[in-house]
């Protein structure tokens, strides 16, 4: 990342462009390319040939913004005469880089320091330069096959002696199935010439079947070795892939349903899975079983073994002439089936409405049009892989019909014996029996590289910054925004210019409309975002410097929604300290005003709470979830809309529990109710993103600002409520 | 009502009692009722009124909200379908539109690829951009084919 800072007419010469940046759209919002480049002294937009299109010197313009339309936007600077000029247009393509270079021009023109991100975007990709479906992400053509290949073989690497066992294995399997065709020639040879004794055939019987005993044991070891590997490896690469999903950025969560990832989880790993315990052993035993016996050919026939080999490449040909069709099919076939799994996930998670909206049918359709669209790709993806598979059974059917030709004409003409050609026979069968099988194997391939791909995708996503980070601190609670900006996508902003300073076991009541950015400030207190300007204190040290469970540990969330997990209450109250004591959770229990209700239950404490909490009312959970905080001992508490759900007397008892929470710690609450607000410190009124407002109640009140207002709307609603009562 | 550019490249709307300035047209449901309910907003976000029809906003007003609408909805036509391709999942497209030539990548086009109605085909590239095929049949069968060989 770079970051470009200058400070406008200094040591630069005027002509240095300062931003020189590319839109894709021209002034009549047709595709075509105009440049912006910011100078020291103006702004010029220009056509590829240099024509300018638009000049503005810097000294004229006041402000400078980025105005988002519908599938892009265009940059709008008003000039110190208010005359508004709009400069640029763009697609969706660019308008991140856009909004970026507008506060850039504006701080510029303000003689401020340049200090903007203008990070280059990888959009093509560098090796094949097609357009790549997430900028700065993988190319999904050029990702490199063997190497994903031999990361899924890294994953081997804890089991280096099994495998290595496991590969002598094969080689012994593949000597040993050598041997009977062998065998089967002497004997041949033997009847025919008659020189065979029946001790002899005794001989060669009892070698053969201590070959069989030998050649089945090594298979079941074989067979339970690759075993052990396969599912250890499925094992350790789905737990890799559930760390990494889980230390993703909150912003991965926002973009990607929840079914979604968990197939990533469970279904992508089985496709690996399966590759690793059907396709590659059978991959390795039958390549090193088809190079021996091909070698075992020539040294029997040279001309022979070319003639009935000679299929062999059209069936290479076919599995390649298939690959590519055949694999991207099955890639469909997983995608479809992840879209089934989100939609069952979403519409079990949310059965109490579908019943009470008596919508099962209309949810059960949905569900059927995914499940067909899945059937429909994976019927075509199955039948695309059948007729390469007959094909190809058709070209290893040919070796039988050139050996029976050409090997019977040789032993006709006295060149080969008949024993020999028994023996090539058998070989044949061993060559092209498994050939067939290697489609199956592209099939298996294709499938696992699919899901590795997928998998390996999640792992390769930069996880949320400052988890390796040394630096941990005892907070005190000083918390200090400075000019914080944010956006859950970066041309959107929700947070503008935010800044406040927060003491030490300070309340602080964050207030404004549905909309307004109350909920995203405190997602940045929680560092669930980052934000794209400005810095956020604690302690006096940017947040960014901190370890980020270390700072995460000691702040407690109290949420409009309390997510409660499937076990028992105690289990839910200990989820920040599970090795809290009974005595500990009933502390914590009895300050959330809590106790009593869970003790009058017939498991008390042990009461299991069905998923989500199904089976305790709003309350409960909300006082529960408040118990945890309270267990959790942070000192930085935040409250979203704690008591917004509940009733009045449920709320006076929730208040009462958190009256005795924010002792001592330095406090963030949202509350609908204003009047629930009334201990705090002091009151941030936000708008749009923006803070209007701020100091204590009675100052607020006495302004008669937009807080005053707030306060009286809704005690005018309150009345009314109370009338229609 | 009135609509027209004053100051210049600021949006008026002028009624009889009041007039608002930096107007904003906004469609309702832009994908299923494209070119029905089209609110006009004040800068606040408000919705001032709405159209059912734009031609509703009176002869004279019409071609001015055309024109801003053409500003504000950067969505493309698709004329002619140059290429398509489709690997791992992404789908590569190269198209003319009333807009000039666009190559864009679309991800799973089993989201991104929404038939409105049966002749109405909404693209979804991966950086949200909008491409409408509209009406489908009206495509050159080359184009045509190459659409059906992937949506
Ligand atoms: N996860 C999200 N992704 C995108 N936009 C969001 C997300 N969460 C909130 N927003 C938007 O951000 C704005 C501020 O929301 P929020 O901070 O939740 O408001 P509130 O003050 O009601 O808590 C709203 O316009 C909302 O639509
Ligand atoms: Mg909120």
């Amino acid at each position: 990342m770079q970051t470009a800072s200058l400070t406008p007419g200094g040591a630069s010469a005027p002509e240095i462009p300062l931003i020189d940046v590319t839109s894709d759209l021209d002034e009549d919002g047709l595709y075509g390319v105009r440049r912006l480049v910011v100078t020291a002294t103006e702004v010029t937009v220009s056509t590829p040939t240099g024509v300018p299109t638009c000049r503005i010197a810097l000294s004229d313009i006041a402000k400078a913004r980025h105005d988002p339309l519908v599938s892009g936007g265009r940059m709008i600077v008003t000039l110190k005469n208010g005359v508004i000029i709009p400069v640029v247009n763009y697609s969706l393509a660019v308008s991140e880089k856009f909004s970026e270079v507008a506060r850039g021009i504006e701080q510029l023109s303000q003689g401020e320091e340049l200090s903007i991100d203008m990070h280059d975007e990888l959009k093509r990709c560098p090796k094949c330069d097609r357009l790549l479906p997430e900028k700065d992400g993988p190319c999904p053509v050029c990702v490199n096959r063997s190497k994903t290949l031999w990361r899924i073989f890294g994953f081997l690497k804890p089991y280096s002696r099994a495998t290595t066992m496991l590969v002598a294995g094969s080689v012994c399997t593949t000597a040993l199935n050598l041997i009977p065709p062998y065998i089967q020639k002497q004997l041949v040879d033997g009847f025919t010439s008659k020189s065979l004794e029946t001790s002899g055939l005794l001989q060669w019987m009892a070698l053969w079947l201590g070959l069989a005993l030998a050649g089945s044991g090594l298979q079941i070891f074989n067979g339970r070795l690759m075993t052990y590997l396969a599912t250890h490896i499925s094992k350790d690469l789905r737990a890799s892939t559930y760390r990494a999903i889980e230390y993703l950025s909150m912003k991965y969560f926002d973009r990607k349903p929840v079914g979604a990832i968990a197939s990533r989880v469970t279904q992508d790993t089985d496709r690996v899975w399966h590759f690793l315990v059907d396709g590659f052993p059978f991959f390795i035993t039958n390549s090193l079983m088809a190079l021996g016996v091909i070698g075992f050919l020539f040294s029997i026939d040279a001309v022979l073994a070319a003639a009935i080999l000679v299929p062999i490449p059209f069936i290479l040909l076919i599995s390649v002439r298939y690959w590519k069709p055949i694999s991207n099919m099955f890639f469909k076939v997983s995608q479809r089936m992840a879209r089934l799994h989100m939609q069952l996930n979403e519409s079990l998670s949310g059965i109490r409405v579908v019943k009470a909206f008596v919508s099962e049918d209309r949810e059960f359709k949905r569900f059927d049009e995914r499940n067909k669209a899945w059937q429909q790709a994976a019927m075509q993806a199955d039948q695309k892989w059948y007729t390469a598979f007959g094909m190809m059974t058709f070209a290893a059917s040919l070796g039988a019909l050139i050996n029976w030709t050409v090997g019977g004409m040789f032993v006709l003409q006295g060149r080969l014996t008949l024993g020999e050609f028994i023996m090539v026979n058998s070989l044949l069968i061993m060559v092209y029996g498994p050939m067939q099988w290697f489609a199956q194997v592209n099939n298996w391939f294709s499938r696992a590289m699919a899901g590795a791909e997928r998998i390996f995708e999640v792992m390769d996503m930069t996880p949320e910054s400052n988890r390796e980070l040394e630096r941990t601190l005892d907070i005190r609670g000083d918390v200090t925004f400075d000019a914080v900006r944010f956006g859950y996508d970066k041309s959107n902003p929700v947070l503008k210019n935010m800044s406040f300073d927060v003491k030490a076991g300070e309340m602080i009541g964050f207030v404004g409309r549905s909309g307004a950015g109350k909920s995203s400030t405190i997602n940045l207190i929680c560092r669930f975002y980052e934000p794209d300007g400005g810095r956020i204190l604690v302690d006096g040290v940017p947040l960014n410097e901190i370890n980020i469970a270390n700072y995460r540990s000691q702040i407690g969330i109290v949420l409009q929604e309390p997510f409660l997990f499937n076990g028992t209450i105690a289990e839910n109250i200990a989820y920040g300290k599970p090795d809290a004591s009974l005595e500990e959770i009933m502390v914590a229990a009895r300050a959330a005003n809590a106790h009593d209700f869970i003790v009058s239950k017939p498991d008390g404490y042990d009461s299991i709470v069905g998923e989500r909490g199904v089976q305790l009312s709003g309350g409960e959970k909300q006082r529960i979830s408040i118990a945890r905080a309270i267990l959790h001992n942070p000192r930085i508490l935040i409250l979203d809309e704690a008591t917004s759900s509940v009733d009045v007397e449920t709320e006076r008892q929730i208040q009462e529990a958190i009256g005795r929470l924010v002792e001592g710690r330095t406090t963030f609450a949202i509350a609908h109710r204003l009047s629930t607000l009334r201990n705090a410190n002091r009151l941030i009124v936000l708008e749009r993103g923006e803070i209007v407002e701020m100091g204590t109640h009675e100052e607020l009140m006495q302004r008669r600002g937009v807080f005053c207002n707030l306060v009286e709307t809704q005690r005018a609603v309150t009345e009314i409520i109370g009338v229609g009562n | 009502m009135k609509l027209f550019y004053a100051p210049e490249g600021r949006l008026r709307l002028t009624m009889e009692d009041r007039s608002h300035l930096d107007v904003v047209p906004a469609w309702a449901a832009p994908r299923t009722h494209p070119d029905r309910y089209l609110s006009l907003l004040d800068s606040k976000g408000k919705e001032i009124l709405m159209l059912e029809r734009l031609e509703d906003a009176g002869a004279d007003n019409v071609e001015v909200l055309r024109q801003e609408l053409r500003r504000r909805y950067l969505y493309s036509q698709v004329r002619r379908v140059n290429a398509v391709r489709m690997e791992f999942g992404a789908t590569y497209w190269s198209v003319e539109t009333d807009r000039g030539h666009r190559d864009f990548v679309t991800q799973s086009l089993q989201e991104n690829a929404q038939w409105i109605d049966e002749e109405f085909l909404l693209l979804i590239d991966v950086e949200g951009n909008h491409y409408q095929v509209k009406p489908v049949s009206a495509l050159d069968p080359d184009s045509l084919r190459r659409l059906r060989s992937v949506v």
